[in-house]
């Protein structure tokens, strides 16, 4: 579909709902003019296009800078509705719910690490589950799989492992509230309660990296972050146990709404949120969300307990601390300012990062002053950014979102061909980046070329003012799923 | 095109599967997602154990969805692979079959998480049933 975008803003360009008259709203899309490219390339924006005729969006349809093609919505889309009378689509959560990102600072000098880090790398890949099938190191019973799913975060901080203190960094406070077990299918439970403490597969990581340079010395301050410092990232969500409750619900809501929607991608399937499969799904989506939290957790605390051993100290004497753990598949009810007044909204954010402004209630009291942490990954031998959420124009009309990584722009069979036979963990072992993974053909998958320049991402997030820059991490040890 | 082959989105794959009737669409579904979870299709089912599979649906995007879901569960959760399937009844909104499973040897090369509905749409065209199913990988 050839569609004529207008650059309205610095790196914001709008497709105006005359141009399809299935539109309801406007297309919005951050975007340099070669992603703008892209995504048309790779259809995605004919997937924001699609999600603009949804019956009562508010706002526009909006996609981040790192946009790609997903199914039903591109990933790097966002979408609100009415909190009382819109709808809820599994689709612009996506099958992993609360995929997200969590950050650690710590006090180790860079230099220190480095000695250790080979150790520590194999340490990781031994202790942490990662691949296909793998099973967690927790055997749960019903019951303690049911409290999990109900506290999320709070949970493992309560029973497991971790501090209290951390749940101030976790959105959401590692917890959605969940009282309906009934809403969770037997299938989910059987597919996640052996998986937690898992990493997964595909583009999920532990890396530590080194802080290289700082933009914003204020606020990397109040994050923790420190130039030559090691910080450490995780990248994981809630394994089986969310792709099976999307499953079920997509399930649902076809049965009961596919009939009578007019819909261009039956994976727009959806209800009405006040309805009782809508009340549900939320219900399911929010223990999913929890379940993500719970598994953040027992990886950092995992990771933590290796940094203690190999290095001999304390998480105190480390530094080690929570910058923030941020979910990028989820939807969550936030008030937002329309037209002056206040309204109540059900945003669907997919592969879209929560970027609340400074003074926002919803960000940790000790941020407040600078905003919301976003952590933007980059690919295996790429950097990584520290970004804050921004009070602009922009920024409101994208619900306070920003990208959520760089963004894949080769599919997995483009990149295996173009990684060819050469050895991927050799080559980014000459730029200093140890790799360790169980599957060399899951490293080929996620070469650094499989995904668009980071650089280029962030370049084009802060000029159009939905987020501005912390930091810069530099890889220097990565497992892969 | 063949009666079962796979492709790639930017972030995900699927298959693209043909047959002259329900029975064939859903045997080459079967096979198309083999060769993308394990490059290949056993060449006998021999020593099988069958797990039965019975799904009423909406059309066949619905059973189509629901099969490759039973198929991957036997996969994923019991650490089978899906040999055949030895179809009893098959139509444009149901499937009645018997999966006929054996323990892999060799996990899967690629963890395909779910079957989406994703742009799936039966297609009947020159005496040929089509569809393209794309997973969440």
């Amino acid at each position: 579909m050839a569609l004529n975008f207008e650059e309205v803003a610095p790196g914001r360009w709008r497709l105006g709902k005359g141009a399809d008259r299935a539109m309801t709203a406007d297309a919005e899309v951050f975007a340099s003019p070669e992603i703008l490219r892209q995504a048309q390339d790779d259809a995605s924006i004919d997937q924001v296009v699609n999600v603009a005729c949804l019956p009562g969006l508010v706002g526009s349809s909006l996609a981040m800078p790192d946009i790609h093609y997903g199914y039903g919505f591109c990933i790097g889309g966002v979408a609100a509705f009415p909190a009382d009378d819109g709808i809820v689509l599994p689709g612009g959560v996506g099958y992993d719910i609360n995929c997200g990102v969590r950050l650690l600072a710590s006090s180790i000098p860079a230099g220190e690490f480095a000695a250790a880090a080979e150790r520590i790398g194999h340490a990781i890949l031994q202790r942490v589950p990662t691949g296909l099938t793998s099973r967690g190191n927790y055997r749960l019973n019903k019951k303690e799989f049911q409290r999990v799913l109900a506290g999320g975060a709070r949970e493992i901080v309560r029973n497991f492992a971790g501090e209290a203190g951390d749940l101030e960094f976790i959105e959401s406070g590692g917890c959605l509230p969940f009282d309906s077990p009934g809403a969770v299918g037997p299938r989910a439970c059987e597919r996640g309660s052996g998986q937690l403490g898992t990493l997964g597969s595909g583009n999920h990581f532990i890396e530590v990296q080194a802080v290289e340079e700082v933009y914003d010395p204020d606020a990397a301050r109040l994050f923790g972050l420190e130039t030559g410092r090691v910080a450490v990232m995780i990248h994981t969500g809630s394994r089986g146990f969310g792709h099976q409750v999307a499953s079920d619900y997509i399930e649902t809501f076809r049965k009961r709404n596919l009939a009578r929607l007019q819909l261009r991608d039956p994976q727009l399937v959806h209800a009405a949120i006040a309805s009782a499969e809508g009340r549900n799904y939320l219900q399911a989506l929010n223990a999913a969300s929890n379940f993500a939290w719970a598994n953040r957790q027992l990886l950092q605390e995992e990771v933590i307990k290796i940094l203690e051993e190999i290095l001999g100290l304390g998480r105190a004497k480390l530094g080690l601390q929570l910058v923030y753990d941020q979910a990028h598949n989820i939807a969550k009810f936030e008030t937002h300012e329309l037209g002056g007044r206040a309204a109540d909204l059900l945003v669907h954010r997919k592969g879209a990062t929560r970027a609340f402004p400074p003074g926002h209630t919803g960000v940790p009291e000790k941020y407040r002053a600078a905003g919301q942490p976003v952590i933007l990954p980059g690919s295996m031998g790429s950097r990584s950014y520290v970004l804050r959420g921004t009070a602009s124009e922009a920024s409101a009309g994208a619900f306070f979102t920003s990208a959520h990584g760089a963004g894949r722009r080769l599919s997995r069979h483009q990149a295996v061909k173009l990684a060819g036979q050469g050895d991927v963990r050799e080559r980014l072992g000459r730029s200093g980046i140890l790799v360790f993974s169980l599957s060399s053909q899951g490293l080929r998958e996620e070469i650094p070329e499989a995904y668009k320049d980071v650089d280029d991402v962030v370049a084009v997030t802060v000029a159009s003012g939905i987020s501005a820059k912390v930091a810069r991490l530099r890889p220097l040890l990565v497992v892969k799923g | 095109m063949r009666n079962y082959e796979t492709f790639c989105t930017t972030a995900d794959m699927g298959i693209r599967i043909q047959g002259r009737d329900f029975r064939e669409l859903y045997e080459h579904a079967l096979r198309g997602l083999n060769v993308l979870l394990f490059g290949a299709n056993l060449r006998t089912s021999a020593g099988c154990s069958a797990v039965p599979f019975r799904f009423h649906g909406d059309g066949p995007e619905n059973v189509l969805v629901n099969f490759l879901a039973a198929i991957l569960s036997q996969v994923y959760l019991q650490k089978n692979r899906v040999a055949a399937v030895a179809i009893d009844r098959a139509g444009r909104s149901f499937l009645e079959a018997r999966l006929l499973v054996v323990p892999w040897r060799r996990p899967p090369k690629v963890e395909v998480k779910s079957a989406t509905y994703h742009n799936l749409r039966l297609v009947e065209s020159a005496g040929l049933k089509r569809a393209a199913v794309v997973f969440d990988v």
